[in-house]
């Protein structure tokens, strides 16, 4: 026992302690700090990401900064379409406990069913449930203000329309994650849409954010569309549209107003249509775009395409006498028949009256390459220069597979077909000197570059023609309007019922009417159709002028045109019966 | 020699205390700038939709039916329009 260490002097505390237990002692508190700086170096070096992401998720937060949908604005930079903030009301139903007056008091504020919520908030395993989407915002405050447990608010935004029904064909609408579903909204979806920015930030206990790390990706706002629509001269076209589709007990009806200088489209509108902002029961019928979806055969829309080629290429002048009588001809064992018989004719009149046989007579002197030249040239089926959802082509048949009947009847506008927009747009070519110009949705100053189809000269003497069938003597004499010159082409066409076009009385009819004014300098091209007008009347010249001479007034109005004609109430009221 | 020390010492720590201070005087301002940034979002999306009330506030559809059933107006028509020609109405130069 002679090693052992001394703690003291003092021979009474004199203890025999064996050395091995101080140095047991040393050793382990050597291995604790071994062990300790081996953990410090696991933390610190080897698997220090581990540890430092775990520390940034408890307060690091990435915050997502909103895009606004860019807005759809008219020509005058009046609000289409704009995105204003709409509460969404979610909840967790685990941590839902209201009693049942709680819930009928939520069910009402949300304006849902007791028993929908009930069914809503039953899914405990579920640990997020929409209870409502884009509600209002005093109502989203008044939920705020019971607080619930286990309700939650989210911002999200709507659509707003002010404009509503009159333009809902033209602005489309977005579905509620905020994608464009029709019109101008899906046509333009990427460029309305903005890109969501991002930011790091620490944030405290309460959920405050106290410090600013890393970059910050700004939000990249959607950009503005401005179209070429103006709101007034939509309003009124769709108005004068919906009265006369109520008025005739029409099914449907379209209508276009476009500007003759620029190619832009001032008006475009349908009527059934629908309440943008309330899209519940909404039926096809209501949706579809007819003015740029649904063809037809143009009818004698088509005859001054035909009149104006035969006078390009000299083939006959304006005064040439054609003579129709006796009402009829017959090619290769057809026969095409004028409504009555008009003797004869000089090829103006044969405008002005709408003689199918004078027509013909003219175009069967007349190669089919050339009319389809004419025809396709005027943009008849052709793709639709204008990217609409859901626009149509129509139908123009290769010259080489047209019989001779064929081309007969091509002359005056049937085994062809165009949407009412393409008609419209056709029409260019006698306003804008003999040149085709583009159409377009979006605000374009620039007087447009056409394509030649004729000389200007042939187009100032279609559009005389034009204004003699708008004219006393002529097929759309209700097309006139006070103050202004106006000239245009009507056209009425039986629909198929079953297999035929229906036995007498049994009939169903479209009609419709394609024209401009000022006659001599057009400023703008209108076309109205009607879908099976059940009142009594059906010529294009009787239900569809109409509601042309309203349109052309107002909008020549609001453009700021003067009236070029002596104003004195000129409306003649006597008709020609127009052929079919 | 200890003076130095304690002084550098006390030093640090008031350097240390003013540390703390500023970092909180900070996170409170960032706080505050959070707060009035988020004030000016809801500003800006108020004012959207304001604008668009105010729009459909005035749409022409509505414009038309106050001027027609609360104020008895009529359409206007060239045949009661009277048009002035600016070019001739100004004085001629001598």
């Amino acid at each position: 026992m002679s090693r052992s260490i001394q703690y003291t002097a003092s021979p009474l505390l004199t203890s025999r302690t064996p050395v091995w237990r101080s140095k047991f002692v040393v050793g382990a508190v050597a291995l604790g700090f071994v062990g300790l700086g081996a953990r410090a170096a696991y933390i610190q070096v080897f698997n220090n990401d581990f540890f430092q992401r775990q520390g940034e998720v408890r307060f690091n937060r990435t915050l997502e900064l909103p895009a606004n949908r860019g807005r759809i604005l008219d020509r005058n930079g009046l609000i289409l379409a704009s995105s204003v903030p709409a509460p969404s009301i979610w909840a967790i139903p685990e941590d839902v406990s209201l009693d049942d007056a709680e819930r009928a008091t939520l069910a009402k504020l949300l304006g849902i069913a007791p028993v929908e919520l009930a069914k809503k908030l039953a899914d405990e395993d579920k640990s997020f449930v929409w209870l409502k989407r884009q509600i209002d915002p005093e109502t989203a405050k008044k939920i705020a203000e019971l607080k619930f447990k286990g309700i939650y608010q989210r911002t999200e935004y709507r659509r707003q329309y002010p404009e509503g029904e009159a333009a809902a064909h033209v602005v489309g609408f977005t579905d509620v994650e905020d994608k464009g579903q029709e019109g101008v909204e899906l046509l333009f979806n990427s460029t309305l849409l903005g890109r969501p920015g991002t930011r790091h930030v620490i944030k405290d206990r309460l959920g405050r954010a106290v410090e600013q790390v890393g970059e910050t990706v700004a939000p990249i706002a959607g950009q503005d569309v401005q179209l070429s629509i103006d709101t007034k001269v939509q309003f009124f076209a769709y108005q004068k549209l919906r009265d006369a589709v109520l008025a005739n007990r029409a099914q449907a009806g379209s209508i276009v107003v476009l500007d003759a200088h620029t190619g832009e489209v001032l008006a475009l509108a349908n009527y059934p249509s629908y309440n943008p902002e309330k899209r519940v029961n909404l039926s096809g019928a209501q949706l579809r775009n007819r003015a740029l979806t649904d063809t037809f055969e143009p009818g004698s829309v088509m005859k001054p395409f035909t009149i104006g080629l035969a006078l390009e290429t000299g083939r006959v002048k304006t005064s040439t006498v054609i003579d129709t009588s006796p009402g009829s001809v017959t090619i290769t064992g057809a026969t095409i028949r004028d409504s009555h018989p008009h003797g004869a004719l000089t090829v103006e009149q044969v405008i002005q009256v709408s003689s199918n046989v004078g027509t013909t007579k003219i175009a069967m002197q007349m190669p089919a390459g050339e009319m389809w030249d004419t025809f396709s040239g005027a943009g008849f089926g052709q793709k639709p220069q204008i990217e609409f959802p859901g626009a149509v082509s129509g139908r123009l048949r290769p010259a080489k597979s047209w019989r001779p009947i064929e081309q007969a009847t091509a002359s005056y506008g049937y085994g062809l077909s165009a949407s009412l927009f393409q008609m419209v747009r056709s029409y260019t070519v006698f306003s804008h000197d003999g040149q085709i110009i583009r159409a377009t949705l979006l605000k374009n100053s620039e007087p447009a570059v056409g394509v030649p189809v004729f000389s200007a000269d042939t187009a100032a003497k279609v559009r005389k023609m034009l204004q003699m069938a708008a004219g006393p003597g002529g097929t759309g004499p209700k097309a006139q309007t006070v103050g202004y010159s106006v000239g245009g082409k009507s056209g009425t066409a039986y629909k198929q019922v079953g297999k035929g076009y229906g036995s007498e009385g049994n009939r169903k009819y479209r009609s419709w009417f394609v024209g401009m004014a000022p006659i001599d300098q057009p400023r703008i091209i209108v076309g109205v159709m009607l879908d099976e007008p059940t009142a009594g009347k059906y010529f294009g010249g009787e239900v569809a002028a109409p509601v042309f001479s309203e349109t052309v007034q107002q909008t020549l109005r609001v453009m700021g045109v003067q009236p070029d004609i002596a104003i004195a109430p000129q409306i003649v009221a006597n008709a020609v019966q127009e052929s079919f | 020699m200890i003076r130095v020390n304690i002084l550098l010492a006390l030093a640090t720590v008031a350097s240390a205390m003013y540390l703390v201070g500023v970092q909180y005087e900070s996170r409170r301002l960032f706080t505050e700038l959070e707060k009035a940034h988020r004030e000016a979002r809801r500003l800006g999306t108020e004012l959207e939709r304001l604008q668009v009330e105010k729009r459909s506030q005035a749409t022409p559809a509505r414009v038309e039916r106050v001027a027609h059933e609360k104020l008895q107006m009529r359409q206007v028509t060239p045949g009661i329009t009277l048009y002035m020609n600016l070019g001739d109405a100004m004085p001629a130069k001598p």
